[in-house]
């Protein structure tokens, strides 16, 4: 799994790659909870995440709780349909916002 | 499929998982059904890996093995950690899982999810090692009608 961290303007756009599970699972928290202290407005482009397990959604929780504490906007982009229906059959799907590309996810954010 | 034998460590996930996608190779086993069935044993042999063995200071193994049946596919998980039956574990609730994210508890969601995609499971503790056994249907319309 890999991270890439750009900004954009007042956004972070944080780019994953790869399988988020136990293994890597730490990795990501302790790349992506900066992100989440540095910008209000957050991309996650997921478009090359392959698999996301339970440990990955824990991630998620985290973010989220991170970016509603300081009122925050975490956009996610580009979900496959796999992982897409993790996050609906656990309930975490409907309180995020989801764009189909990174461009729809800018303006999400504008 | 020849089963293989893996360390218990984390290391080992992205390895079973391959192992599940090469034994679904040729079943036609869809798709969806595959990446649930990798799924499935991510989040169990996670737990077979920090619980089993890590949280009661074992070390030892994770053997899978693959097989058709008729028209399904087993998934066997042999390992010596600690007796574990998850399917006697206590799982979310819907309420749960209608909860705002503030609310949530985050334990019990891998079972949950493998509880929810798995066709069939089956536990077994023989002597000293358990088998967790999971089964996914190849076909739709074999899938019976109180799934």
């Amino acid at each position: 799994m890999q991270i890439t961290i750009k900004p954009e303007g007042d956004i972070g756009i944080a780019t994953i790659t790869g399988e988020i599970d136990s293994r890597t699972a730490p990795q990501a928290q302790g790349e992506l909870m900066p992100v989440i202290e540095k910008f209000n407005k957050i991309i996650m482009d997921m478009t090359e995440v392959t698999f996301l397990s339970s440990a990955g959604l824990r991630i998620l929780l985290l973010i989220y709780r991170q970016a509603t504490a300081k009122d925050g906007r975490v956009v996610l982009v580009g979900l496959s349909e796999e992982i897409k229906d993790t996050m609906t059959m656990t309930g975490f799907l409907k309180f995020f916002v989801v764009a189909e590309s990174l461009e729809n996810g800018l303006k999400a954010l504008a | 499929m020849e089963p293989m034998t893996f360390p218990a460590s984390l290391d080992s996930l992205s390895p079973l998982r391959k192992y599940v996608g090469d034994a679904a190779e040729g079943t036609g086993l869809s798709k969806e059904a595959t990446y649930k069935l990798q799924l499935i044993v991510d989040e169990i042999a996670t737990n077979i890996i920090s619980y089993g063995y890590g949280d009661s200071g074992l070390s030892g193994d994770i053997i899978i093995a693959g097989e058709v049946l008729d028209n399904k596919l087993r998934i066997t998980l042999e390992d010596t950690g600690r007796e574990f039956d998850l399917s006697k574990k206590e799982l979310p609730s819907e309420d749960d899982l209608e909860k705002p994210l503030e609310e949530r508890e985050i334990g019990g969601l891998g079972i949950f999810l493998t509880m929810r995609d798995v066709d069939n499971f089956n536990y077994k503790r023989i002597g000293d090692r358990n088998y967790n056994i999971f089964e996914m249907y190849i076909k739709e319309h074999d899938v019976p009608s109180n799934k």
